[in-house]
């Protein structure tokens, strides 16, 4: 009886041990089998991997904690798809010692983050988050900085290139990637809406746009809501008064724009502010609600106070044309509107001058002194002063109204 | 206790003592971590932008700190004082006690805190003290396990107590378990180690601090009340239950992830029928105090029988959140944070509170301040039910934002005030903490024996006593 008992006890021994081993098994390395055929079956031919840099950028986002609140694992649930895009595919994650996927979410999924704003921004919020953005309770890395935003010590500049990593093997991927994946994957039909239909991979609204539809607002009366909107959302860098000079402006360039000294057309503000500024550190804001930017629009067209325009004689407009024609229309395009034939060679686009207007004073400086972070050069050793100020009247010229 | 031995085994209580204190003063370092992080959602540049004080490394060493550094001694303490009671054996060696306490404090708690501090970690949920840390671990783990299972071994392990059940299979599963999350997903990468991962976080609360836990319910109830379980048949139908469910839990922290939907699905059932055999086993140990009220007057039982009605709320709340409709809502959200808080502040602090105050008042050259520790009970209280009950809050407002097209940032926003009424809690639960160590270091020596005299039907001083060896008194 007792040899029995004995026994007995041995078994339940083996039967303890055997219930840990089964979770492992079933629930460890069999999903492991699964997911490594599933990733030989739906992964391109060549995914990138990690650069040294990059990978001494991830372990600075592993070591900060950074995926203690914000996950790199969008689900496939229709809210995730929605916001951040494609659901994260397990080919995506074969280069994660460890995996960062998080079970929390304090800050937006980051899986693809890669690509979705200027480094500027990305730099300038690591080192100042609320700076850039209102409200966000960010820690603020200033450790890998020398001082300043845009000064970042090389841990800064590997955490950065770790984030723009973040969904870039997917994008370089497609479209071929993504319909050879979808062909071959081997998933209910939710699954598959969830992983491959998305309109677009990454669904950040933030994503700056050079081309795309964007809503006609309607001119705003509701100044309360804009000046909310505005003090909210865009005095971060074009500060209070419009004038570019936000606590989040020292580390971008191009500088935000100084709002005051530029007379813009209703649709300029509606396509920037749905498709943002292409190449700077204007993000778009296609995730507010259209009566918010409408009134922010008319917050920022309100800052450019109308003043009598000077006659400008006709022999110095002469001048000025002249002086476009050879050296500006290439990018800025023969009509002002900033459709030259270089414009595709350019990660921000030249200024449309149909829609908005430079006062003189930014004018003049531009073509004397270039635009620093924007291809756009300084003239002032190659054009007389007269010319200067000359194109710089001329340009003005092309504006619209509205 | 029908295995408790008629000869007096050696509990040795300055090793009680001793992982009780350290016990106590690694949890106030870890609210203390704890506190700064939730002071940093509030004023994020209240750590004066130090990449030491940053939100992310405070967070990692406040939990490491409540599991390793908390629970770990407060289990070990208990272990002291109950394995000889148990098996009427002494444990195997003092001396090896000293090594253990050394090693758990000195070359795991500590420097794992200094390490992620200085930059050195990893970022794997319930397991981020850096890997020369967990070599350190693991061997203290062997070492726990020479230390507390030969007594069982050569005790025969005919009719065991449900207690050494459970401190047998705790500590040999956390072995078996720890390896897995905290070096595995280093080498297997993404998906595959997520998988291993899920494993893991849900192994840390069901094969270590569970089963500890629950060995302190099943021992403190009996103890405290002189009244055997209500039904072992229960007891043991749960232990298997048990030890069969948690393991298969795992998964559910990634449903509706890329990990294949058979086994999110086993996970989730799995999780289901855990809440189901926590009913019966909370059943089993909520008959077993039937009688001593609501709030016993032995302070030991009343943590333990607390502790005991939070392991049933946060089991069922667990098994709720696993199912597909509630986890798409609450998942990522302060829900989750909630939950966890009340799970280790509530179900396993106050078991392991309870088990302390329970070995302690059996020292009989221990401190010991009944009102002081009445007084911890009560802020400790207050403190979780209000926490708990504001991030649950707090948690479906965020869910509510995210399942709209609001901006991410209203959710931020949103949260905030949430934040702040977590932030404040800090005060009845710290407050609680210094109560609790307050009422073990101040009072009379042998308070807590003449307190044990004083509960109505409890064990006479007369008939404990001798089964304790005073250590130098």
């Amino acid at each position: 009886m007792k040899r029995a008992l004995r026994m007995s006890y041995l078994v339940a021994g083996v039967a303890g041990l055997g219930f840990f081993a089964m979770s492992v098994l079933l629930l460890a390395v069999w999903p492991g089998r699964v997911l490594e055929e599933q990733v030989r079956r739906m992964s391109p031919g060549h995914p990138l991997g990690l650069t040294d840099s990059e990978g001494r950028g991830r372990r600075i986002y592993a070591r900060e904690g950074c995926a203690y609140c914000h996950t790199q694992q969008i689900r496939y649930v229709a809210s995730d798809v929605a916001r951040f895009g494609g659901a994260t595919l397990a080919w995506e994650t074969i280069f994660d010692y460890p995996h960062l996927w998080g079970t929390r979410r304090i800050g937006p999924d980051l899986s693809r983050e890669g690509a979705t704003r200027s480094a500027d921004w990305q730099l300038s919020h690591l080192y100042s988050p609320r700076s850039m953005v209102q409200g966000s309770v960010m820690p603020a890395f200033v450790w890998l900085f020398d001082g300043a935003p845009d000064r970042p010590k090389q841990e800064g500049l590997d955490l950065l290139a770790y984030v723009e990593t973040l969904g870039r093997d997917r994008a370089l991927a497609a479209p071929e990637g993504e319909s050879r994946a979808r062909a071959a994957c081997d998933c209910s039909e939710d699954e598959r809406r969830f992983a491959f239909g998305s309109a677009v991979l990454n669904a950040s609204p933030a994503l700056a746009r050079r081309q795309g539809d964007h809503p006609r607002l309607a001119p705003s009366g509701d100044s309360t809501k804009g000046q909310q909107v505005y003090s909210r959302d865009c005095a971060t860098c074009h500060g209070t008064r419009g004038e570019g000079d936000g606590p989040g402006a020292v580390g971008l360039h191009p500088h935000p724009a100084n709002l005051a000294e530029h007379e813009y057309t209703l649709d300029r503000l509606s396509f920037a502010l749905w498709n943002g500024v292409a190449g700077t550190g204007m993000p778009a804001w296609r995730d507010l609600p259209l009566a918010d930017l409408a009134a922010a629009a008319a917050v920022v067209r309100g800052f450019h106070a109308p003043q009598p325009e000077p006659a400008i004689p006709e022999a110095v407009l002469a001048v000025g044309a002249k002086v476009y024609a050879a050296r500006c229309a290439q990018c800025h395009g023969e009509n002002g509107a900033g459709d030259g034939y270089a414009v595709s060679q350019f990660a921000v686009a030249p200024t449309n001058f149909r829609t908005q207007r430079p006062s003189l004073a930014v004018s003049l400086r531009a073509v004397r002194d270039g635009i620093e972070g924007t291809p756009m050069a300084p003239w002032s050793n190659e054009l007389s002063e007269a010319e200067l100020s000359a194109v710089a009247y001329y340009v003005r010229g092309f504006f619209e109204g509205q | 206790m029908t295995e408790i031995a008629p000869a007096a085994p050696k509990v040795e209580t300055r090793l009680v003592y001793a992982h009780g204190l350290a016990a106590i003063v690694t949890l106030l370092i870890s609210v203390a971590f704890g506190v700064m992080a939730s002071i940093e959602m509030l004023v994020p540049e209240a750590g004066g932008n130090l990449p030491w004080l940053t939100w992310g490394r405070l967070r990692y060493d406040h939990t490491q700190g409540i599991m390793l550094g908390w629970l770990g001694n407060a289990f070990f303490a208990f272990l002291y004082h109950a394995v000889p009671l148990l098996t009427g054996r002494s444990i195997t060696s003092a001396r090896l006690g000293q090594w253990i306490f050394g090693l758990w404090n000195f070359a795991v708690v500590a420097p794992g805190w200094v390490l992620v501090l200085a930059g050195f970690s990893q970022p794997l949920e319930w397991a981020e003290f850096p890997l020369v840390i967990d070599a350190f671990v693991v061997l203290a783990l062997v070492l726990v396990i020479v230390q507390f299972l030969p007594p069982f071994f050569s005790r025969g392990l005919e009719d065991l107590y449900v207690s050494s059940w459970y401190i047998i299979g705790g500590l040999v599963f956390t072995l078996l378990a720890y390896p897995m999350g905290n070096f595995v997903p280093e080498l297997v990468p993404g998906a595959r180690g997520a998988a291993f991962s899920g494993l893991w976080i849900h192994d840390a609360i069901g094969l270590f601090v569970t089963p500890l836990a629950l060995a302190i319910l099943y021992f403190v109830i009996p103890a405290a009340t002189r009244r055997p379980i209500f039904s072992h048949f229960l007891s043991m139908l749960g232990f298997w239950l048990l030890f069969f469910l948690y393991p298969l839990n795992g998964t559910h922290h990634y449903i509706f992830s890329v990990i294949p939907m058979s086994a999110q699905m086993g996970a989730i059932a799995a999780s289901t029928l855990l809440g189901l055999d926590v009913i019966l086993v909370v059943a089993n140990l909520l008959l077993s105090m039937r009688g001593a009220g609501l709030f016993p007057a032995d302070i030991g039982l009343r943590f333990v029988a607390t502790g005991t009605v939070f392991y049933l709320v946060v089991s069922i709340q667990g098994s709720v959140q696993a199912q597909m409709a509630i986890n798409r809502q609450i998942h990522f959200s302060d829900w989750v944070i909630g939950h966890s808080h009340l799970a280790m502040l509530g179900f396993a602090t106050f078991s392991a509170a309870g088990g302390l105050i329970h070995a302690w008042q059996r020292i009989p050259w221990a401190r010991y301040s009944g009102p002081m520790l009445s007084l911890s009970y009560w802020l400790l209280l207050a403190g979780v039910v209000i926490m708990v009950s504001d991030l649950t809050v707090a948690g479906l407002v965020e869910g509510r934002l995210w399942q709209s097209a609001a901006p991410w940032m209203d959710s931020v926003r949103a949260a905030q005030p949430y934040w702040v009424i977590r932030t404040i809690t800090f005060v009845p639960i710290a407050a609680g903490f210094l109560a609790l160590l307050a009422g073990l270091v101040t009072g009379e020596r042998a308070g807590g024996l003449r307190a044990v005299g004083d509960s109505v039907g409890h064990e006479p001083v007369a008939e404990i006593a001798p089964r304790l060896a005073p250590a130098d008194l």
